[in-house]
Order: structure tokens, then sequence, then C-alpha cells
């Protein structure tokens, strides 16, 4: 019984270690991320209106009606449309650039730092500037006209290619991250083996699959994987270039459909049943893209 | 050659940043008739106009946007950092839990949280003031911060901290005095990452901050959008001065900017 009168000082003192290192950022995440989505999954089995006095328990009803609702599949298509754009573009544009900006100068590092930029631009200002380009008389329909186009594809006004032009947006804004990363993986390529390949006869297209291909692994993993969840996720984009359209539900992605359903129309119940969804997708997809992508990496 | 190629490449990227800025210093009409032309005679009328506004938008929303930023990563880094320190040195089973319970917070996207958030926030009377959105901010970027220090503290030696808990130095002490001034490039990339993200953030201020009350700067172009519709002078001069703290800060900071985004992405 002796232990337990040295343990109790103990334990109180590891209490307090948590308390006073890891309680406020513990509790700021519990109270603004956690229990917000305990309160979502709750809201999800009901018809939660704040502007109706009724709330009901509806079970599984929300999601029952989801997989059959018009208007969510379509924002299902559209997300996985634009998510494929934006997985597949910038990672292999951006490795493509990466090789080009390989050598170490000020000249090509100063060109990393320009594709970088709209990185660190906001999505409001992203969206504005394409918004004037692509318009029907913008930039880029003059420089069509200037050429001899007669009739220029209406870039956000057509539903035809909305969907394509705010792909090309959201592949523009992120292409630069995916250059530095790759640059970064390439860089961590032993010249020797390179070398060693050279002189054993293998040409630049065998060097690139069987040596620089499987050594940018994890630079695949970890793009491929943060384009997926930022797809997902795109709102800002939608609301300012395209408002989900034209037409009906053109461009409108899970994520806006959520805002929209939750704020605009105030379905909050059914909203939540939404957001939980795209929650559920979210992390079945990376989770899936990780696990493959991660088998194919290799240690030096 | 490869320089030509990666010149030509990187200026067809570069097009819309180009027009975007060239279009600050031109008159209205000379900007719809030729978006691409150089700004002869260059004008500052647009920025004078913005700057000027009788609603003093551009000022407030300024305001705002360094008032949350700041708040927000101040706060973030001193919890982040503690609780990543925590986790990196204590073992077990919660320790695991609540690891996992954070990291799982990376990729949870704002729209499903956002609703009840309001309530929670109205609750505690914060909905539409800035101390509800810096709240709101810590909570979910926490995971980003933890994640980047407690990757960070497992590098340091726990030894050091060992032998000045031997001198006598408190929990507190040792992390302060020792640990956290060895964390410096962690620090740095938390703070460039998450202010970057923070001040160009829009969703979040949109919804938090209400419709009516506080503006930020990403908000401020939003809403002037509308009233723009006849004078993009004016709003291309508006998202030039809001861009211009975060790309000097950007600019200024980008070595670290760069080695915080690669040094755990590729296992360098």
């Amino acid at each position: 019984m002796r232990s337990s009168v040295s343990r109790r000082p103990m334990i109180g003192r590891r209490v307090w270690h948590f308390v006073s290192f890891g309680g406020p950022g513990t509790a700021v995440y519990l109270c603004f991320v956690l229990a917000p989505i305990l309160i979502s999954l709750g809201y999800s089995l009901t018809n939660y209106n704040p502007f109706r006095d009724e709330t009901h328990f509806v079970g599984l009803d929300n999601y029952r009606v989801l997989l059959t609702d018009e208007e969510f599949l379509t924002s299902l298509r559209v997300t996985g449309i634009l998510t494929a754009i934006v997985v597949i573009v910038p990672n292999v544009a951006g490795l493509a650039i990466a090789a080009l900006l390989d050598r170490q100068s000020w000249f090509f590092s100063s060109l990393r730092t320009v594709f970088f930029v709209p990185v660190v631009l906001s999505s409001v200002v992203v969206s504005v500037i394409w918004t004037r380009l692509l318009d029907n008389d913008g930039l880029i329909n003059q420089t069509l006209r200037a050429i001899g186009v007669d009739e220029p594809p209406g870039w956000l006004s057509d539903p035809d290619y909305a969907l394509y032009s705010l792909g090309g947006i959201l592949s523009w804004q992120m292409l630069g991250f995916c250059v530095v990363i790759y640059l970064a993986g390439l860089q961590h390529i032993p010249q020797e083996l390179l070398e060693a390949a050279a002189i054993d006869g293998a040409g630049p297209v065998r060097r690139f699959w069987r040596i620089t291909w499987p050594l940018l692994a994890p630079a695949l993993t970890i793009n491929t994987v943060i384009l997926l969840i930022s797809a997902f996720k795109v709102f800002d984009h939608v609301q300012i270039i395209t408002r989900g359209g034209p037409g009906s539900g053109t461009t409108a992605t899970i994520a806006y459909n959520v805002l929209q359903t939750g704020f605009v129309a105030n379905r909050q119940g059914f909203a939540s049943a939404m957001a939980i969804l795209m929650l559920v997708i979210i992390a079945a997809l990376s989770g899936v893209a990780l696990r493959l992508l991660q088998r194919r990496e290799v240690d030096l | 050659m490869r320089k030509v190629l990666a010149l030509l490449v990187a200026t067809v990227f570069a097009v819309p940043l180009y027009v975007a800025v060239v279009n600050v210093f031109k008159d209205g009409p000379q900007i719809s008739k030729s978006p691409a032309s150089l700004p002869i005679p260059p004008t500052l009328d647009n920025i004078r106009s913005a700057l000027g506004r009788s609603d003093r938008l551009f000022w407030v929303s300024l305001t705002n946007s360094l008032i949350v930023t700041s708040l927000s990563i101040a706060v973030l880094t001193v919890l982040s950092a503690m609780l990543g320190h925590y986790l990196a040195r204590t073992r077990g089973r919660w320790t695991r839990a609540l690891t996992l319970l954070l990291l799982s917070g990376l990729m949870i996207p704002p729209q499903v949280i956002l609703m009840p958030v309001t309530q929670v926030l109205r609750a505690v009377g914060l909905m539409t003031t800035v101390p509800g959105l810096v709240l709101f901010n810590v909570g979910y970027y926490v995971p980003f911060g933890v994640f980047v220090f407690t990757g960070f503290v497992r590098a340091i030696p726990v030894e050091l901290e060992e032998s000045a808990a031997l001198d006598g130095a408190g929990r507190g002490q040792t992390f302060w005095r020792i640990v956290f001034p060895l964390m410096r490039p962690a620090t740095a990339s938390v703070l460039i990452f998450l202010g970057v993200w923070i001040w160009n953030d829009f969703i979040d201020p949109l919804v938090i901050l209400g419709p009516s009350q506080g503006t930020t700067v990403t908000t401020g172009i939003y809403r002037s959008i509308g009233q723009y519709q006849v004078d993009f002078g004016a709003m291309f001069a508006m998202m030039f001065l809001a861009t211009l703290p975060v790309l000097i800060f950007f600019l200024l900071l980008q070595r670290h900017f760069v080695k915080g985004l690669t040094g755990g992405a590729t296992k360098g």
C-alpha cells in the first residue's frame, strides 16, 4: 500500500502536466472541431431548420433521400470531375516544370517563385482575376478573336465549359505547390545513381522510369493527397466565379451545396447529412490514396 | 535552350498576375478595351479611390485582417508548441488516441463544422466577433501546428530536457527556456503557413463575422464585387493592396516557407 501513497502525487503531476501543456489546445480543438462534428452528426438525423419550430428525429431518412437526390448526385459527379482534373493536371504539369527548373541558379529559383505566387494568393483574388480574364469579352476571348476565332466559347457562361474552366483555374493555383514538392524530390536523387545508369547504357527515358520516377514516390504521395483534399472542399472559387451555374448545378460541388442548403435554404438537418457524407468520402478517398501510394515508396 | 523554354512557360503562366497588376494603374475604359497593355500613362486614381472610400472599407478590412491573423497565429504557435511537445514526450494509450484524433482534423473540410460552430459561438456570446473568429481559427488549425511541432520535438534529444530538470528547472521553465528556442525552424513554418492561410481565408470570416459586422480583406473584396461592377480599376486596386502584405511576407520568408513545405513532405 505504500506504492499508492507515492503514486497519488505522481498521478496528480501527470494530470497537471496534461492540463498545463496539452489542455488548452485540446480544449479549443474539442469545442470548435470535435463537438461541432458530433452536433452535425446529431442534426443529420433530424429535420432541423432554425426558422421552423418543430424538430423531429427522422433517423437515416436524410441519408436515404440524399442517395437518390438528383441534385446531390449531380454535385457528387461535379466534385468528382473537378477533383480528377485538379489531381491530374497540377501533378503532371508540376513534374514537367520541376524537371525543367531542376538547376541550381538564381534564374531557375526565381522562376520557381513565379510559379509559387498563386499558391499564396487568396482564392478570392484568384477568382476575381480569372473571372475577368475568362469573361465573354475578357482578355482570352479578345485574343482568340484577334487570331481569327469568330465565336470563342463562353468559358464561364456555357454549361459545357464552366466546370473545366474552374478545374483549370484551380490547377493554375495549385501548380506551384506541386512544382516545389517535385523539385525537392528531384534534388534528393543521388546524381551517382543516374550517372551509373548512364554508363551502363540506360537512355534518358529509361533512367526516368527506372530511377527518377520510383524515387519521386513520396513527392507524388504528398501532392496527390493534398490536391485531393483541397479539390474536394473547393468552395470559394465556386461561390465567386459561377455560383453553381451556369444552368442548374453544373458547377455546384458538394462543399458548395452543403453551405447553400445549410445557410441559404436553412435546411440544416439535411445539410448536416450531406456534410457528414462528405467527410466520410474524403476520409475514405484519402485513406485509400495514401495506402496505395505509400506502397510504392522505397527507401534508398 | 532550357532557359528559354523555362522562361517561356513561366511567362505564359504569369499572364494573369501581370494583368492583375497592370490594371491597377489604368483607367476604366483602358481596362476593358486593352486589358493586357502596359499602363501608359500610369494612374494612381484607382489606389487613391480604394484608399479614400467614404466607408473606409479598405482600412477597416486591413485592420481586421491584421488583428485576426496576428492574434490567431500567436495563440496557435504557443498552444500547438506546448501540445505538440506534450504529445511527443508522453507515452501511452491516451496520448496515441489524442494524437490520432488531432491528426484526423487535418482533413476536415470547414463546411462540415461551420453550421454547428456558429451555434457554439452564439452560445458563448462570441458570434460575429473577432475573438470568436480567432478561437475558431485556433481550434481548426491546431492539428497542423501539432503535426509540425511533434515531428520536430522528436528530433530534439530528450537528454537536454532531463539535464535541465536535474538542475532544478520546472517543466514550464525547461520548455520555454530550452525547448522552445530550439524549435525556431518549426515555429517559423507554423507562423508562415498559418499566417498565409488565415490571411487568405474567406468562408470562415464571411460566416463568423457575419453579413454586416467586420470585414477582412478577402470578404471586403467579395462584398465590393457587386459595387465595383462598373469600376474594375478600383477593384483591382483593392485586391492589389490587400495582397501586398501577404506577398511581401512571403517573399521575405520564402526560404523558410519552402523549407517547411519540403522538410516534412519528402523525408528530406
